[in-house]
């Protein structure tokens, strides 16, 4: 397995606080790979690790398969990248700021900067300065700016702020393009879950500067299990009925009342007729599914414990 | 580096400074022919003869341009750092000693060729004034200005190694006010002239605060690559 990015026992420590403690993370060619993490968590800072901008305390990070260093300014040539939110030099139009980022990149075909406009739907913004561009405009401006050098890496923080929930697709499928059509692997960071859902390969989860949990989203989909959950008078009553007459193994008494049932063969009929007729009560019975949401939030909160 | 240079001009409009330099020449150019008639009128010679005024417009001229120069550098440099577009600087596969190199050395070159061009074209303008009037008797020799050319170089000179001074006044909290307050004291302690005396006549003031202004530059470029980015 090749990975773009490797870091290994990442630590940055501000002020005698760790705001990065240990992080060891694996980004593969080739995916998108999602960092959730609540605000303040980390997120940012390791971009900036990873992008050189500030110097690890401890551990290492490696890029395009060498050791980053302080001298290490040919992978920069190599990636696209919104630290933070994109940054501009508001006097300035946004053809004239692509056109200064690729001289600076070193990339000289200039058609590109109308073909990436038209991308982001900002062509229309002609002798406009940048400075009267709404938050939404700046961000695909800061996205422009990213891709247009066609780079292996895209290092993009929170991209999706400020945006409509019609310009996030947009900005989400341009992603999804770049990343299979061109090949171009993405790290990507986010506070929001359901987005992460939809566009990460692989998610990296931070919280209080610890990269609890890094997990390929094909597995955090298997692991969505539907289950029955019912509020009963008497719990141990029911779960003997349920094992005893059911012959249900698959569940979990979560409270002296509540009953959950991971058993998705069985219907909520069966297990109601079957309580009934031993006269246990069932004040609610109902059908839930495990969102994503509960599951980064036990990992978190879990995280939390062991910190 | 040229090319750097360049491209730090087109991002700024760098050309606009230009004609503020300009404008500025203007200026001193009307001020100097409004004193001059002044004193006329008045009776008051305050220019006797031709070395003195060539002093006087050199003393205005770097004045000038320091407090010009302050105001570069707070653009150039502190403004990148307090509106943190220096990230998007530092994320060019560019050395960053050079980058900032560059803008310093816009600073340092826009100076110096102000104050050599100021001075020329204001010691035309006010010779010919002069002249055609008949404001100061005689008449500006090719002894007198191949006389001064050398101390107005170094001076020139100079005056591009202090103007780098406000760099660390201003980068202490990246504030450009900080920046042009301090070129203003600079200004007043170089250029204040009591009675045809000046600190800057002790040549060992001119050159140190020179070397000081140059030593902040080299300071700030020195670690620039392994310290954090802090913005």
């Amino acid at each position: 397995m090749t990975y773009l990015i490797r870091t290994n026992r990442l630590t940055k420590v501000y002020g005698g606080k760790e705001v990065v403690s240990e992080v060891s993370m694996h980004v593969k060619k080739g995916e998108i790979y999602g960092f959730l993490g609540s605000n303040g968590a980390g997120k940012t800072t390791i971009m900036k690790l990873i992008t050189n901008l500030i110097k690890p305390t401890n551990g290492y990070i490696e890029i395009f398969g060498e050791t980053l260093t302080h001298k290490s300014y040919e992978v920069l040539k190599r990636m696209g990248t919104i630290i933070e939110y994109p940054i501009f030099h508001e006097n300035l139009t946004a053809k004239e700021i692509l056109d200064l980022h690729c001289e600076y990149m070193g990339y000289y075909d200039k058609k590109e900067i109308d073909q990436v406009l038209d991308l982001v739907n900002l062509s229309h913004t002609e002798g406009k300065p940048v400075g009267d561009f709404s938050l939404g405009m700046k961000q695909r401006l800061g996205i422009a700016r990213a891709i247009i050098t066609k780079p292996e890496l895209l290092i993009l923080d929170e991209p999706i702020n400020g945006l409509d929930p019609s310009g996030i697709k947009e900005i989400r499928d341009l992603l999804k393009m770049l990343c299979k059509e061109y090949g171009i692997t993405i790290l990507i960071s986010s506070h929001i879950l359901g987005e992460m859902e939809q566009i990460a390969d692989t998610i990296g989860v931070i919280h209080n500067g610890r990269l609890i949990s890094e997990l390929a989203m094909s597995d955090v989909k298997l692991s969505q299990i539907d289950y029955i959950e019912m509020i009963v008078d008497d719990g141990k009553k029911a779960a003997f009925i349920l094992e005893d007459k059911l012959a249900i193994v698959n569940y979990k008494l979560v409270e002296d009342h509540c009953i959950r049932i991971y058993e998705s063969k069985i219907t909520q009929n069966t297990i109601s007729r079957a309580l009934m007729e031993q006269n246990v009560e069932i004040k609610e019975i109902s059908m839930k599914k495990n969102s994503l949401e509960d599951y980064f939030l036990k990992l978190i909160n879990g995280g939390e414990m062991s910190a | 580096m040229p090319n750097l240079m360049r491209l730090e001009m087109k991002k700024y409009k760098l050309f606009s400074y230009i004609k503020g330099a300009i404008i500025a020449n203007i200026i001193i150019a009307g001020l100097l022919v409004a004193m001059l008639f002044i004193a006329k009128v008045e009776g008051d010679l305050f220019l006797t003869n031709y070395t003195e005024a060539i002093t006087i417009i050199d003393t205005i001229v770097r004045a000038t341009f320091i407090i010009f120069a302050a105001s570069l550098i707070s653009k150039l440099i502190i403004g990148e750092f307090k509106n943190k577009t220096i990230t998007t600087l530092f994320l060019y596969p560019i050395n960053r000693k050079k980058l900032i190199t560059a803008k310093l050395a816009i600073v340092i070159l826009f100076t110096f060729c102000s104050i050599i061009l100021s001075n020329v074209f204001l010691t035309i303008v006010f010779s010919s004034v002069t002249n055609y009037f008949d404001l100061i008797p005689g008449t500006l020799s090719i002894t007198m200005v191949t006389q001064h050319t050398p101390s107005m170089l170094m001076n020139a000179i100079a005056a591009s190694g202090m103007c780098l001074i406000p760099l660390y006044f201003g980068m202490k909290k990246y504030s450009a006010s900080t920046t042009i307050i301090s070129s203003i004291l600079i200004v007043m302690i170089v250029s204040s002239n009591s009675g045809n005396f000046s600190l800057n006549d002790i040549i060992i003031i001119p050159i140190s605060l020179a070397i000081i202004g140059i030593s902040i530059a080299y300071f700030a470029i020195r670690n620039i690559e392994k310290t954090d980015l802090k913005c």
